[in-house]
């Protein structure tokens, strides 16, 4: 699946063993999206003339030409990946620190916001830190939320709750990131406007 | 049963992929809908005086609506496609099939306009199919919570394949599917159902066909 | 940066048998552009600013040009040759750069891929050796024996066949594929790739047909090209960059991309680089 970062958009990717990966969104043959492709076993393969990767972004594959060992130099870039607390979490460049641990929270669900980080924080009322921010809408629903800015208009905001939640407190939460991001968009609106 | 139908019409398509998916062999009048706009000419309009397609044809039935013919053909070959009966389940199948509707008027004239040069306002088109596409993710995401992979219930029904083609077709009209994980989910669901057809614009499940290794080759 | 180069090249801006007193609004080279037919029957194409544009009709579609055609619209002769079916496919727009159109088409690597069941399937991914040359007299890229095995080559195919192709480029944004003819063994099925460029960005692509087939209606064959088309239109949109790169290092191709390479060779040396990209990021 597509997915952006700071550095770029990436094809974030689990192979059949279950491992998650990230390379760049760019197949290196002729520029097609790799985050179209289709995994096969522990490969990546482009969509376009089926060119496959490993992991480590080295080409296995070149289905025009099956008796060629592809050489080292054809690879696509990639990214450290950890998946930690149901979490993916992808290294732009050298990852200096593990991830932040998010104990006792369970992952619900991601929606993307056109709204910048700050107007989803006003909308909360709260400032985020690595380990994003605790927001309580409702008296018995304990969010935590994680905030991605994609690029300087859009922000992925990861919902997480209370791993011991009910079916109807999953839902509410659900439905109160919805109405806090409409809330972020609306004041993005009114901030942007002439 | 003959079917009235366009190659690059979505709502053709779900006729022709509720057709594989239950068995029934559809007869196929291709309609040459663009460049000919065939669809405005008197013999189809004598058929269907709102000049669109599908129409499907059985003797003396005509139908115009494709969530009619959906569920026509589900009746006739495939009754569990119109879900178990149960009250909740049947009103959320209904919710859906009905809001398929928005998603031929708000992706659907989003793609027209941007692949075959119909005129509209193609922002007030985007925006609202951006619109219709984060209900629909966050009606998935619900299900997902209650144990459900598909639209009304944990099985596909009438509602999902209703929906599946202008959503999964939404790129065409400069409309991106990236932010919307629950819907990648339900449709690569839908995509791996055994019987599955494509159209053109949704590209075969490759992962589905093993990897063909070469003798001598590790 | 100077596209003078294109600017003298006629362009497909509308189908003929489209079109009437109501003009046609489009667009060529970022410049808006109207296209009518008379009443009686003489095809115009006027710039917003009022000047009327050289015109010519010829395989279906009216054509014309910004600047001043230096030649005639290159010629294909088998479009003149009786007992074929002339098919108009009609207007695809696609928001890609108008050169990654045609290199698309000049690909057979991709069929397996994007075409799967059509015109290839898996485990048939090979692309043997072809020959590839720019041929001086008339200054065009022709690829030549390039051969592929394919599940339905054409509407009229009942199975598989190893197809063989001959790919030229007349013209930087069109392009002509000849193909093996299942009914008429000897003869080449004709069909090509007609490219507007509206911007660097943007095209309208018209593709055009001239087959031997009087078996298959003319709404099956349409829907055969456009189902082809639309299978690419998908691809070509989420290439990256848009816009088609020229600088070597920035892709890599392999043997089964030397018509690609080819081609991009020779926009470069005609200064063709409306819609490329000269220099890498
Ligand atoms: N009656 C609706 C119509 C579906 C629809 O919008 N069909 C398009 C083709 S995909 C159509 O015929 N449009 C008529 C037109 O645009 O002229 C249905 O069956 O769902
Ligand atoms: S562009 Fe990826 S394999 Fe060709
Ligand atoms: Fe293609």
């Amino acid at each position: 699946m597509p997915a952006r970062t700071p550095v770029g958009p990436i094809a974030l990717w689990r192979s059949q063993s279950g491992r998650a990966a990230a390379s760049a969104d760019r197949c290196p043959h002729r520029g097609m999206r790799l985050s179209h492709g289709f995994v096969r076993g522990e490969a990546l393969s482009c969509i376009y003339h089926g060119w496959s990767y490993a992991r480590a972004g080295n080409c296995l594959r070149i289905p025009a030409h099956p008796g060629l060992a592809p050489p080292e130099t054809i690879r696509v870039p990639t990214h450290e990946v950890e998946e930690c607390d149901g979490v993916i979490w992808v290294a732009v460049g050298e990852a200096t620190a593990q991830p932040p641990r998010l104990q006792g929270v369970v992952p619900l669900r991601s929606l993307t916001a056109h709204a910048a980080v700050a107007a989803i924080e006003a909308a909360a009322g709260a400032k985020a830190g690595v380990d994003g921010f605790a927001w309580q809408p409702q008296s018995k629903l304990q969010i935590r939320l994680l905030l991605v800015p994609q690029g300087a208009e859009e922000t992925l905001i990861h919902v997480l709750l209370d791993d011991d939640s009910s079916l109807s407190q999953r839902i509410a939460a659900s439905r109160a990131v919805e109405t806090l991001r409409r809330t972020a968009e609306d004041l993005e609106t009114k901030a942007t406007a002439p | 049963m003959k079917l009235y139908d366009y190659v690059l019409s979505p709502s053709c398509y779900k006729v022709r992929l509720m057709a594989a998916l239950t068995g029934v062999k559809l007869e196929i009048r291709a309609v040459d809908f663009h460049p000919g706009a065939e669809h405005r000419g008197p013999e189809l309009m004598a058929l269907n005086p709102a000049g669109s397609i599908p129409i499907l044809e059985d003797g003396d039935l005509i139908l115009t609506e494709s969530a009619a013919m959906l569920t026509y053909l589900a009746a006739k070959a495939g009754p569990e496609w119109l879900g178990s009966g149960a009250p909740e389940e049947t009103a959320r199948l209904q919710q859906w099939l009905s809001f398929a509707h928005r998603l031929t008027a708000s992706l659907g004239g989003a793609r027209l306009h941007e692949m075959l040069l119909r005129p509209g306002d193609i922002g007030t088109l985007q925006a609202q199919g951006i619109a219709a596409l984060r209900e629909l993710e966050a009606g998935l995401v619900e299900q997902g919570l209650r144990g459900m992979r598909f639209l009304a219930s944990d099985r596909p029904t009438v509602a999902d394949i209703a929906c599946f083609p202008y959503v999964a077709l939404a790129p065409d009209g400069g409309v991106p599917l990236d932010p919307y994980p629950a819907i990648r989910l339900w449709s690569r669901a839908i995509r791996s159902l055994d019987n599955f057809i494509e159209m053109p614009g949704i590209h075969r499940l490759h992962e589905l066909k093993r990897e063909h290794v070469e003798p001598g080759e590790v | 940066m100077t596209h003078d180069a294109m600017i003298d090249e006629w362009y497909p801006v509308g189908l003929f048998s489209q079109l009437d007193t109501n003009a046609r609004k489009t667009a060529l080279m970022g410049r808006p552009i109207e296209v009518a037919v008379e009443a009686e029957g003489h095809a115009r194409v006027t710039s917003g600013d009022g000047r009327s544009l050289p015109v010519c009709v010829r395989y279906g579609h009216v054509w014309s040009s910004l600047g001043k055609p230096q030649k005639d619209l290159f010629a294909i002769p088998e479009a003149d040759q009786p007992g074929r079916t002339l098919v108009d496919v009609g207007v695809i727009r696609v928001r890609c750069s108008p050169l990654r159109a045609v290199e698309n088409f000049l690909d057979i690597a991709h069929f397996p891929f994007v075409h799967t069941d059509i015109l290839g399937a898996e485990p048939h991914t090979e692309v043997q050796d072809y020959k590839v040359e720019v041929r001086q007299d008339a200054d065009e890229v022709w690829a030549t024996q390039v051969k592929f095995y394919q599940p339905q080559a054409a509407k009229s195919a009942s199975g598989g066949i190893t197809t063989e192709y001959m790919y030229r480029v007349p013209a930087p944004t069109c392009c002509v594929l000849y193909k093996t003819c299942p009914p008429r063994p000897g003869e080449w099925d004709v069909i090509t790739l007609f490219v507007q460029p509206l911007a660097e960005d943007l095209c309208d692509v018209w593709p055009w047909m001239a087959l031997f087939d009087d078996a298959t209606p003319m709404t099956d064959l349409i829907h055969f090209q456009q189902t082809i088309f639309l299978q690419d239109r998908s691809i070509l949109e989420n290439q990256i960059p848009r816009l088609l790169p020229l600088d070597p290092g920035m892709e890599i191709p392999t043997r089964a991309d030397l018509t690609s390479v080819a081609y991009r060779r020779w926009l470069k040396r005609h200064n063709y680089t409306y819609g490329a990209q000269l220099v890498a990021q």
